[in-house]
């Protein structure tokens, strides 16, 4: 198992180094730089364009600003944002802390949702609640999730309008005052905000898992080893979730590894709809902006995580399911 | 500008003891808001749309940012009045201008103190021009102490005196000596020690605002990545600073910044009164504010079409086209700029891409700024027959099979247009003027592309240069001195139009000649004369055939009171001063 680890981490090096090198030069090949929206600035000089086009390495080829960057990444350096003149890693980590919150949440609405439902359906199959059920969840995969957060904004808006309150806040991560509450207030203020925007960022992945698991559940439930279970005289309870649901989730504990690298790829959109100030506003900016280093840094951490999250997937697999063996 | 300094002395009430401040007192005509009205208290809450990026000084790269927010926009030794343009003494009481108008001895106000209760001298000054100069630190501000090549230089006489000394008079002497002092007591050690670098590292956003030091009314309490900035009331700022019932100022105790990533948050965010004041940039956001105001959902006062936007949009043509002579003469006849400018249906396009809500314009100074608008310049208006005239007189006078004007060598009369992808009002612009100028027989064809692309192509230099016609825009112009140190004079940088380096018009080196003489010319009066003639030689010329640009509309809750009188309402006086707003409900 360990020889496995080991192996699978030295293959992470090319595919990392590919993943950056290609993100970096296509990053290069957009026309323009940084500097270049002050070009038409009447105000700067073009010699200080050009000084400080020289003071941010900008002058230099691609391919060595590429080195450059890699050798400072290795002593954990991922270069300065050109927007905040400040280290990339100061710039980005309070907005992957942001988006964490989102993530987190979502991931639990996911599993403590989406599992329960999916076996909700499978022991009641074509029946109406099933029906209801599947129809929400067709509802859920189609909807653009920015879109439906507006929708939810939207009608927030109304609410307030009618009634003078909402429910639900309009949009933040937190109040007005909220500096001045104790510490486990802001905790919940902070949750308050994220119900919403967190039950959108997983309508879509809700949706889909909860068909995945009726699915695998029905199948499971139809096995032999089920009917003998059944036929042992097994508390019904215990045939489902001792015998079926252990089984039936394998495929879904496969793909916890692939949720790594959304946890700081953040919650899309949804996150510029609902005002939520996390990494994608950030690095929408920055790719506007050509903020070069921000966006490289980006790209490398979730690329990282995206190889590390495969690891751990395969991991856990052989960790829930003992047919399968690493040598 | 002697009267105006006597006048503002008087205001500024001495007092016979040393220790007591020289007090500014805020004319109670700048405010809606009868004197004595006003109560202190309450919290301003404002919006941005980009993320701030720091708190420090010589860093901050783009305006509106925390510093800018602690000194209101930037306060100095001079401040202009609203409601006249000119210049006064603010952090200076007085001023003393040598014979040769290259000299400018100001007299630093006694009795100011940063936040941090320390008082603020001739010394701070120093420090911040000194680090704002030092090429390493990257101040974006190092380029606005330079008049032309040479730099602007500053002598500390004593405490409370400093001078300036210009290489040559200009006109924006007090615009140059009204920078933003920050405190020496926190940069002058670290410049010291670290440089450079030490200055850089400093006031970043993660900064405990325990060591935000600042002049202004208000000074950073908390600041939460990507959500708001919050501002509290610096208490040292009132002792200097009064309103005319002798109230320190500023009313408010907070002044909050939310960020928004999307104008509808934004607008939802004003609709619901979580914010006080938005700037509605649209017909439907300004439609939405009416009809919530309507239904008394919302208790605000809406200003539309208050003033013009100091920007608009242009059409340049290229003058460097060695690879096809027959498109660079056509460029480069006024004649043929002229027809473009009858070409341009400026009313269609305010109506359709401003939605009623523009300002047609014709030349480089932006209608905003009245005092400088020579109403005689030469205009081209829309007018398709007279286009279609001066054409003919270029030779086109026939069509092709196609419609298409040709003229005696059968050549037709056809160019390629660009503007920046994405922008959908310069695309509408180009859309409009594609149409019209078919309707008379001149082909154009419309390409947006990419913006750093259009401007690499904008700012190539040589003669031969690769495009023909672009639709862009800038914005600024100062109030001093409404052209651009780097567009009139032909060898600046965003002479759009021709950059072979030289001037290839006499016009344009009469326009050149003008622009160097308005911009060491001291005198206000003298300087309009000479802007109203490069104006009028620039309307013959057409260097630019000018379309039109947004107007600009506020919109604020009535919770706040004390914003401006509507006179002074607009895209450069803003709506309001900070330190004279207040809570009302």
């Amino acid at each position: 198992m360990s020889a496995y680890i080991v192996r699978r981490l030295i293959h992470l090096i090319p595919t990392f180094l590919g993943a950056t090198f290609l993100a970096f030069m296509v990053l290069q090949v957009a026309p323009g730089d940084f500097l270049t929206q002050w070009e038409l600035d009447p105000k700067i000089r073009p010699e200080t364009i050009e000084l400080m086009r020289h003071n941010f390495g900008l002058d230099r080829p691609p391919l060595l600003q590429y080195l450059i960057w890699l050798k400072n990444l290795l002593h954990g350096d991922l270069g300065i944002s050109f927007m905040y003149q400040q280290p990339v890693l100061e710039v980005i980590w309070p907005r992957i802390e942001n988006s964490l919150v989102l993530v987190v949440l979502s991931v639990l609405f996911l599993y403590l949702i989406g599992i329960p439902v999916g076996v909700f359906q499978a022991v009641r199959p074509y029946t109406l609640p099933d029906y209801l059920v599947s129809f929400l969840a067709y509802f859920g995969i189609a909807i653009p999730n920015f879109f439906f957060m507006l929708i939810l904004i939207f009608l927030l808006v109304k609410f307030k309008y009618a009634y003078g309150w909402t429910p639900f806040p309009i949009g933040g991560m937190t109040s007005q005052g909220f500096e001045q509450l104790p510490y486990w207030r802001q905790w919940l203020d902070i949750l308050w905000h994220a119900v919403l925007p967190a039950f959108v960022v997983v309508t879509a992945d809700l949706s889909g898992l909860t068909r995945v698991m009726r699915a695998q559940m029905m199948e499971v439930l139809g096995q032999d080893y089920i009917r003998t279970a059944r036929a042992k005289g097994l508390a019904e309870r215990v045939v489902l979730y001792k015998h079926a649901l252990r089984n039936a989730v394998i495929p879904i504990i496969a793909n916890i590894g692939g949720l790594l690298p959304g946890l700081i790829g953040g919650a899309g959109l949804v996150e510029v709809v609902a005002n939520w100030p996390g990494i994608t506003p950030l690095l929408l900016d920055a790719l506007n902006r050509q903020d070069l280093y921000v966006n490289a840094g980006i790209i490398a951490l979730s690329s990282f995580l995206l190889i590390l999250g495969n690891i751990l997937g395969d991991l856990l697999l052989a960790v829930v399911d003992p047919r399968i063996r690493y040598g | 500008m002697r009267k105006t300094v006597r006048v503002l002395s008087v205001l500024a009430v001495f007092l016979a003891a040393g220790a007591l401040a020289q007090v500014f007192t805020w004319p109670a005509k700048w405010t809606t808001a009868k004197p004595g009205e006003a109560k202190p208290g309450g919290t301003m809450i404002d919006s941005t749309i980009s993320d701030f990026r720091t708190m420090n000084p010589f860093v901050t790269a783009e305006a509106g940012n925390i510093p800018d927010l602690m000194t209101m926009n930037g306060m100095g030794l001079a401040m202009r009045d609203p409601t006249t343009g000119e210049w006064i003494p603010y952090m200076a009481t007085s001023w003393e201008v040598s014979e040769d108008q290259t000299e400018i001895t100001f007299k630093i106000r006694k009795g100011m103190k940063w936040s941090d209760g320390k008082p603020i001298t001739a010394d701070d000054w120093i420090m911040t021009y000194t680090i704002h100069m030092d090429p390493d630190v990257g101040s974006n501000s190092r380029d606005s102490f330079f008049i032309g090549d040479k730099a602007v230089k500053i002598e500390k006489i004593d405490d409370y005196t400093l001078k300036f000394v210009y290489p040559k008079p200009d006109a924006e002497a007090f615009a140059i000596a009204s920078f933003t002092p920050w405190p020496a007591h926190v940069f002058g050690p670290v410049y010291k020690e670290k440089g450079a670098e030490g200055i850089k590292g400093m006031w970043g956003l993660n900064e405990d605002p325990k060591n935000i030091v600042t002049a202004g009314p208000f000074v950073v309490e908390a600041y939460r990545a990507g959500e708001r900035v919050i501002l509290k009331k610096n208490p040292y700022f009132g002792e200097w600073n009064k309103d005319e019932a002798g109230k320190p100022l500023p009313y408010l105790d907070r002044y909050q910044v939310n960020i928004y990533k999307d104008t509808n948050a934004e607008l939802a965010a004003f609709l619901t009164g979580e914010i006080d004041v938005f700037n509605p940039g649209t017909v439907e956001q300004i439609a939405q504010i009416k009809k919530a105001i309507k239904a008394g959902k919302l208790d605000a006062t809406l200003k539309v079409n208050a003033s013009p936007i100091a920007s608009s949009q242009f059409i340049v043509f290229n003058w460097n086209k060695k690879s096809d002579r027959f498109k660079e003469r056509l460029f480069r006849s006024a004649k043929f700029r002229k027809a473009m400018s009858h070409l341009v249906n400026r009313q269609a396009i305010v109506d359709v891409v401003y939605g009623g809500l523009g300002t047609p314009t014709y030349g480089s100074v932006y209608p905003v700024l009245k005092q400088w608008i020579n109403p005689d310049a030469p205009k081209y208006p829309y007018d398709p027959k007279k286009a279609a005239q001066l054409l003919a007189e270029l030779g086109f006078k026939k069509k092709d099979k196609q419609g298409y004007l040709v003229d005696a060598e059968g050549r037709r009369l056809e160019f390629n247009l660009s503007t920046n992808a994405g922008n959908n009002q310069r695309e509408q612009i180009a859309k409009i003027f594609v149409d019209e100028a078919k309707k008379v027989g001149v082909k154009i064809n419309f390409r947006p592309i990419d913006f750093n692309t259009l401007v690499g192509q904008l700012l190539a230099k040589g003669d031969d240069r690769p495009f023909d016609a672009i639709i862009i825009g800038l914005t600024g112009g100062g109030l001093d001195w409404p052209f651009g140190s780097n567009v009139v004079p032909c060898k600046g940088n965003l002479h759009l139009w021709n950059r072979a380096n030289k001037c290839l018009d006499p016009r344009e080196t009469l326009m050149e000649a003008l622009y160097y003489k308005g911009r060491t010319t001291l005198d206000f009066k003298e300087r309009v004369k000479i802007g109203y003639r490069i104006q009028e030689v620039e309307g013959d010329l057409q260097p630019l055939v000018y379309i039109a640009g947004p107007n600009y509309h506020v919109a604020w809750n009535n919770k706040l009171a004390g914003f401006h009188p509507d006179e002074i309402i607009s895209s450069i006086w803003g709506a309001y001063e900070l330190p004279l707003l207040y809570q009302a409900k």
